[in-house]
């Protein structure tokens, strides 16, 4: 029973590689750079003796994530399909060119519906669990991270089907929207809230792992916020700025 | 904060070293992924950061991008059989004993600090607990990979760019930044016999270093008060085949101790700590301690490091040659008599390896003396007064753990000095690598 993470190499998906081999899942990792892969693979082989593939492949330009995916996992059982995956950009506030659309798209909608659905036989058969991570920027739409957020909304959505489609005996489908996280990219940030720990996330998310469907936010005080963020007249949040 | 279009982000961070005595804000950037590591544009000047517990700046200056290599911290190889690790260069120190111990080796030469990178105990080419016997760092170091800004990715070991894979130890990341290291092991013992022997003043203390050279364990504590100067006690550890009672896991010293309000470090603190460590340690006696616990014994001294207060504290160390141990231990009893400094704590070790480039290695006896409240008049004016003493000596001093040296009395102190730094800058002619330590240093 193999364990796929895709967007391995950094931030919760690393979290999320660790806490899984901790737990003694076997793994598949997916990553656009072989030389981080390479490294994490090595590190939870060496330290938790479970068994790792790297798989290095470049989201915003393969053509079929999905089959690359399904051949790097082989004969191998499919227990967990995890998709920590994600990019944004500063610059995306109406200002972008088709290739930074496509490639935002790619990375945050297309490759993740994609490889689900290559995913999707294998994990019905395993009776696993799919694993989705949308944002808190994806709760009303905005000016800033404009095509990240409709991508984010869109992976909601998708979710939204396969929870309908599919009853949680039969496959565990989990959505996390995560509030703000520690990250290279966050760690100096003037946040509104402290970023969370990745860890922290990811030891929740793979303890629930066995734990049914849902879509949650994490940690819980951001449903909190969504839901003021829903309920504000539009009046009123044309004027939020962050 | 601000991003690049090459998708790094730098931040202005306040950054200080372990002993509070130097603080500055500058860039940092902290890479994730390897693509982020070599997206520094190759002009911009930039120096490797570890877990930064150094007691010097050498990973942050005004003008250079601190690079945090913290992500890096990921074991990449290991051979039981041979007893090679290898290692990305922000693991921790403690984190990979502890890993190889748990497969029957150990790192045969750790710093005090469990938290120092290996990066860092590369560069700064640290010792152990008993240098004498193990030698420093380097010399368990069996290559290197470096990242270079104008000449990209390298391999270096003493076959392959050999020049560099020297340059590199005890070269303060100079020549280049060290991003994974193969390191070679020594079988461990199941645990240590240390034994204490006191002695009643430093002469006495370089007899018993001497007579013990050979124990895996040497070093010594001693007091710092005028009126009992240099009385201490040696513990030298003996590996022991019978494993120690596993001591409770404690966490490792944090790499930023939090200050105390104020300094508990005066004449009636040092009394007190002094006296509880005289009635406590300072008579001869053995027990058994478990391997991870005798290599970081700095894991207990929280609350000494935190006594210090927000000033922080200073140490200097300088390694004696024996030919002019008698007339140093002379004028420094002597010098502690008139100017009565704050000093927390003397540290001895034995040394015996030759200096290279600008490592702290020699024939000798080490050392190590802390001292509270670092900018106070007569702390120093001893300072001062034990740095001219130290030249008067032909001693050398340990350029990673004194903050308050300066480029003039470095280069009358390492004979070889402008060699060894023509040597470094030849791997850096337009000083991208570059630090508070190297500026102060004029390296």
């Amino acid at each position: 029973m193999t364990a796929i993470v895709i967007g391995a190499s950094s931030g919760l998906g690393r979290a999320l590689a660790e806490e899984l081999a901790r737990n003694g899942h076997a793994l598949l990792l997916v990553a656009s750079d072989v030389r981080d892969l390479v490294a994490l693979a090595a590190d939870l082989r060496l330290r938790h003796g479970v068994a790792v593939e790297p798989l290095a492949l470049d989201l915003s330009r393969e053509p079929d994530p999905g089959a690359r995916v399904l051949e790097a996992l082989g004969e191998d059982e499919a227990s967990a399909l995890l998709m920590p995956v994600g990019v944004s950009r500063e610059d995306d506030a109406f200002g972008l060119g088709v290739g930074a659309i496509g490639q935002l798209l790619a990375i945050n909608l297309h490759a993740p519906l994609a490889i689900a659905h290559a995913l999707l036989p294998r994990l019905l058969v395993a009776r696993g669990a799919i694993v989705g991570f949308g944002s808190i920027a994806a709760v009303r739409g905005r000016g800033r991270n404009v095509v990240y957020a409709a991508a984010k909304r869109g992976l909601e959505t998708f979710f939204e089907s396969l929870r309908h489609r599919h009853a949680p005996s039969e496959l565990r489908v989990q959505f996390w929207k995560p509030g703000f996280l520690r990250s290279n990219l966050t760690f100096a940030m003037k946040l509104p809230m402290a970023p969370a720990e990745p860890s922290d996330l990811a030891a929740d998310v793979v303890r629930r792992l066995p734990k049914g469907s849902f879509d949650r936010y994490a940690p819980a005080k951001w449903a909190l916020v969504a839901r003021v963020l829903r309920a504000l007249p539009w009046s009123l949040f044309r004027r939020v700025k962050a | 904060m601000s991003v690049s279009p090459r998708g790094y982000a730098l931040a202005d961070l306040d950054l200080s070293t372990f002993d509070r005595s130097t603080r500055s804000t500058v860039r940092v950037q902290r890479p994730d992924r390897y693509r982020l590591l070599e997206s520094l544009p190759p002009d911009v000047p930039r120096i490797a950061r570890g877990s930064g517990v150094s007691y010097v700046a050498a990973s942050f200056g005004d003008g250079a991008i601190s690079q945090e290599l913290g992500a890096f911290d990921r074991l990449l190889g290991f051979d039981a059989e041979h007893g090679l690790v290898t290692v990305e260069a922000g693991a921790r120190i403690g984190d990979v004993a502890r890993f190889v111990l748990r497969h029957g080796w150990s790192l045969p030469v750790v710093p005090g600090h469990p938290r120092a990178s290996i990066g860092g105990c590369i560069a700064a080419d640290v010792h152990g607990k008993n240098p004498a016997r193990d030698g420093t760092f380097r010399d368990y170091v069996e290559a290197l990979g470096v990242f270079d800004p104008l000449h990209g990715w390298l391999q270096a070991s003493p076959h392959e760019n050999a020049e560099r894979f020297a340059a590199c130890h005890a070269g303060f990341g100079i020549a280049g930044t060290i991003v994974h290291a193969t390191l070679r092991l020594a079988p461990a013992p199941a645990a240590y016999t240390i034994r204490r022997l006191p002695v009643a003043n430093l002469r006495e203390a370089r007899d018993v270093l001497v007579a013990h050279a050979g124990a895996p364990l040497l070093y010594g504590w001693h007091d710092g008060r005028a009126r009992h100067f240099g009385r201490g006690v040696i513990r030298f550890g003996l590996e022991s085949h019978e494993a120690a009672p596993r001591a409770k896991a404690g966490a490792d010293l944090p790499v930023q101790v939090a200050p105390w309000r104020a300094c508990a470090w005066t004449p009636a603190g040092i009394t007190a700590m002094n006296a509880w460590i005289h009635h406590r340690w300072c008579r001869a006696g053995s027990s058994q301690v478990d391997v991870a616990s005798a290599l970081f014994p700095l894991n207990d001294a929280r609350a000494y490091y935190g006594g210090f207060g927000p000033e922080g504290f200073v140490e200097a160390q300088w390694l004696v040659p024996y030919a002019t141990y008698d007339a140093f231990v002379d004028g420094l009893e002597a010098l502690v008599a008139k100017h009565r400094p704050a000093i927390t704590l003397v540290a001895s070790k034995l040394f015996d390896g030759e200096p290279e480039g600008l490592a702290f290695d020699g024939r000798g006896i080490a050392f190590a003396i802390q001292l509270a409240r670092p900018r106070a008049t007569t702390q120093r004016a001893f300072l001062d007064a034990l740095t001219a003493l130290a030249l008067e000596q032909r001693a050398r001093p340990n350029l990673i753990k004194d903050a308050s040296l300066d480029a003039a009395t470095v280069r009358q102190a390492i004979s070889g000095f402008e060699g060894a730094r023509a040597r470094l800058r030849a791997f850096d002619p337009q000083g991208l690598h570059r630090s508070d330590l190297t500026r102060r240093l004029d390296l």
